[in-house]
This record gives C-alpha cells, sequence and structure tokens, in this order.
C-alpha cells in the first residue's frame, strides 16, 4: 500500500470521513481521491480502522453514568436555600413558643408590652391561619417583596405553626425578634418551598406548658 | 453506537455549550444529553489506550470530575477534547497505582487475556480483525494519536491538547502510525 504523495490532501482524508471538512476543501479532496488509487486505498484503511475500534469499544450505560454524576449547581443551591428557611422557620416557631413559654411561667412581658396569648381551646385550625395572617400584618413593612418570604414561610407551614401553638403563636415573638428573623429570611432571597417535611416540629410537646394548652396540645399526639 | 456529537465541529461545540450553561441552570435533563453524547468516545479512547477492564468505570469517573470542575471549563478547546484529557489523566493515575500494587503481587495475566480474547471474537471480520491487530502493535503514543484522529476525527491542535503534545508531533505521530499500520498489512 502507497502513501500518496500529496501530503495536504492526505492530512484532510480522516476529516472527510467524519465530515468535518469545509464545503470547498471537501470537494477538492473529493475530486483527488477520484482520481487516486493511493487515497481510495487510505481512505478504506481509515474506515476500516475506525470501524475496528468502534466496535471493540465496550457499550456503556448512560443511567448508571448519570447516576454518578453531582447534582446541577443551581439545584443544589436551592436545595441549599430550602434547608436554611427550613432553620429559619425552625427558629421562628420554637422562638416563638419558647417566648411564650417564658412569658407564661415568669408572668415576664416580654418586649415592648406585647401581652402574652391566652390558649385558645379547640380551636387550633382559626389560630393557625391567624398566625399565617399575622406574621405579615403585624410586622412586614409596606413593602410587598420583604412581605412575601413570611407569607410563604407560613402557609407553607401552616400545620407546624398550629403544632408549635399551645399558647404560643408567631405574635408572641416581640417586634424586634420578628423584624430580625424576617430579615433574615429575606437576605436569603427566598423561592417558595414545596417541601415543608423538614419543619415537623415537637418542640414543646413535653413542656410544662402543654397540659393548660388545650386543643393546641392534642395536635401533638399525631 | 451512533455518535451524536459529532458532525462539523463547530455547532457541536456550541450545542456542547448551550447543554453546560443549561445544566449550571438546573437542568439536569442537559447531563443526561452532555453523557450521550460523549460517553461512546470516551468508551473508544480508553480501549484505544490499552485499557481493558473496568472501562464504563473509568468513562463514569471521567464524567463525574468534568462535572465538578465544569467551572475550569473555559471552552478553548472543545468539551470532548476537554474529556480525553481528563481521562487520560486519569487514566495514568489508574496505571501509577495498578504498578504500584502489581510490584507488591503477582501479575494476574491471565484475566487481562480473557478479556483480550472477549474483544477479539467481536471483530468477526478476516480484515477487521487484522486492522485491529495492526493498531495494537502501534507503540502506546501512536496507538493514542492515531485513534483519536481517526476514530474520533479530532484536529491535530485537539489531539495535541488531549494527549499533551504539539501539533507538529501528534502529525509525525499519525503519519507514522498510518506507515506502521500499512507495512503490518502489507506483510
Ligand atoms: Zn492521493
Amino acid at each position: 500500500m502507497n502513501d500518496c504523495p500529496n501530503a495536504e490532501i492526505r492530512d484532510q482524508l480522516p476529516d472527510l470521513i467524519h465530515e468535518r471538512l469545509e464545503v470547498s476543501m471537501r470537494a477538492a479532496v473529493l475530486a483527488h481521491v477520484a482520481d487516486c488509487v493511493d487515497c481510495r486505498e487510505e481512505l478504506e484503511l481509515l474506515r476500516g480502522v475506525r470501524a475496528v475500534l468502534v466496535t471493540q469499544a465496550p457499550r456503556i450505560d448512560i443511567t448508571h453514568v448519570v447516576a454518578a454524576l453531582p447534582k446541577a449547581p443551581a439545584q443544589r443551591r436551592r436545595r441549599q436555600m430550602d434547608w436554611r428557611i427550613a432553620a429559619a422557620v425552625t427558629f421562628l416557631a420554637v422562638g416563638g413558643s419558647s417566648v411564650a413559654l417564658l412569658n407564661r411561667t415568669t408572668g415576664v412581658t416580654v418586649g415592648n408590652g406585647v401581652p402574652p396569648v391566652a390558649p385558645v381551646i379547640g380551636q387550633a385550625t382559626p389560630l393557625a391561619s391567624s398566625a399565617a395572617n399575622a406574621v405579615p400584618a403585624n410586622v412586614a413593612p409596606a413593602n410587598d417583596s420583604q412581605a412575601r418570604p413570611a407569607q410563604v414561610v407560613a402557609s407553607a407551614n401552616e400545620q407546624a405553626a398550629a403544632d408549635v401553638s399551645p399558647g404560643g403563636r408567631f405574635a408572641d415573638l416581640n417586634e424586634g425578634q420578628l423584624k430580625a428573623l424576617l430579615g433574615e429570611i429575606d437576605k436569603l432571597q427566598a423561592v417558595p418551598v414545596t417541601e415543608p417535611e423538614p419543619v415537623s416540629i415537637r418542640v414543646d410537646a413535653k413542656s410544662p406548658a402543654a397540659p393548660d394548652a388545650g386543643g393546641g396540645g392534642a395536635a401533638h399526639d399525631r | 453506537m451512533t455518535d451524536p456529537a459529532r458532525g462539523s465541529g463547530g455547532s457541536d461545540d456550541r450545542q456542547d455549550l448551550e447543554l453546560i450553561a443549561r445544566w449550571k441552570a438546573g437542568d439536569e435533563r442537559a447531563a443526561t444529553e452532555l453523557v450521550e453524547r460523549h460517553a461512546a468516545a470516551l468508551a473508544r479512547f480508553a480501549v484505544s489506550s490499552g485499557e481493558r477492564n473496568e472501562v464504563d468505570e473509568l468513562v463514569q469517573d471521567t464524567f463525574v470530575r468534568a462535572f465538578n470542575s465544569l467551572d475550569g471549563f473555559r471552552g478553548d478547546s472543545s468539551f470532548r477534547t476537554w474529556l480525553f484529557t481528563i481521562e487520560r489523566r486519569l487514566l495514568l493515575d489508574r496505571r501509577r497505582s495498578e504498578k504500584r500494587r502489581r510490584d507488591k503481587t503477582e501479575i494476574q495475566e491471565d484475566d487481562a487475556a480473557t478479556e483480550y480474547d472477549a474483544l477479539d471474537s467481536m471483530v468477526a471480520d478476516e480484515t477487521q480483525r487484522k486492522l485491529k491487530h495492526a493498531v495494537e502493535r502501534l507503540s502506546p503514543t501512536q496507538r493514542e494519536v492515531f485513534s483519536l484522529r481517526v476514530a474520533e476525527g479530532l484536529s491535530y491542535k485537539e489531539i495535541a491538547e488531549a494527549v499533551g503534545t504539539t501539533e507538529g508531533a501528534a502529525r509525525v505521530h499519525y503519519h507514522n502510525a498510518m506507515r506502521a499500520v500499512k507495512e503490518f498489512l502489507d506483510e
């Protein structure tokens, strides 16, 4: 098998079989090959080698490979965000209950004179929804973008709010505390939380205040 | 397996860049598409580089490493060339650790021979078998360069990037390989 003396054309032969030539160069190579036995033989050889190399490579299980890949960056960020929001909500809920507890057990009024909220017996649901509505109404500034995260959190975790409200609504937090927490949530540039599962808090179930919590306390037994 | 990513160079590269951007924006399906486009080529390159064991694992590791360091991919070379570079580095690491292990224990040539025969039987045609042996007789560098040029259609520049050499050296390796293959077939 001889080498064609036209080195430039020979160099293009692999590109010809891979369709990587510009139109004019492709036409020139094809014209040359039509008249050149050496190049035709080499072309045939290249096709044969290519076929061998393709045949002998094992098949790769695409799904197996994909399963091992890291999550897309935006997905990762979202996941992190969800957890940070969940953490903030946890803090909010636990904090709210604790303040309520503190109010109840010590009789001390926290913050700027907001009185401790009396337990509403047998009204867990209205209480929960009022907690959801109360947060933006009481605390959020007129700015809608700031108010939204609180609403999102509150509505997505309405049941959680009910769970942690044996006499302790979010309103039990003083204004400063709530503003600080909402500020934190705002900094997270919250997206709506679609997975509220991290917020199953049962903090006050066994607290001393639980027995007189009435309807709110019953929710803990589930 | 067909090779969806090959064709006229530019648009493939652009498509890869688009898929990478989509993945970075959170589209997990873009990752699947990227794997589909390049997995077969990586498997071929692994085999051409003389790797016979756990090629699928090597390909997987290559993608995992690539996706973990996608921020380092600037698009100066094609995505596929970049993948070859990563795969080759992993392959060298693997060989180094295998060599260390072999230095401690006896060489188990039997296993390698078995897999080799299995591959051999896949190439049923006599001409193909002869071509296969011709390629196998090339030096490791010649074989790498030759297969990247013939099976993948890479330019000498891309080959130089993938195997860490110069464009001129890649061209010389290719033509020496071609000459050697022809001589073997003429014997
Ligand atoms: Zn010619």
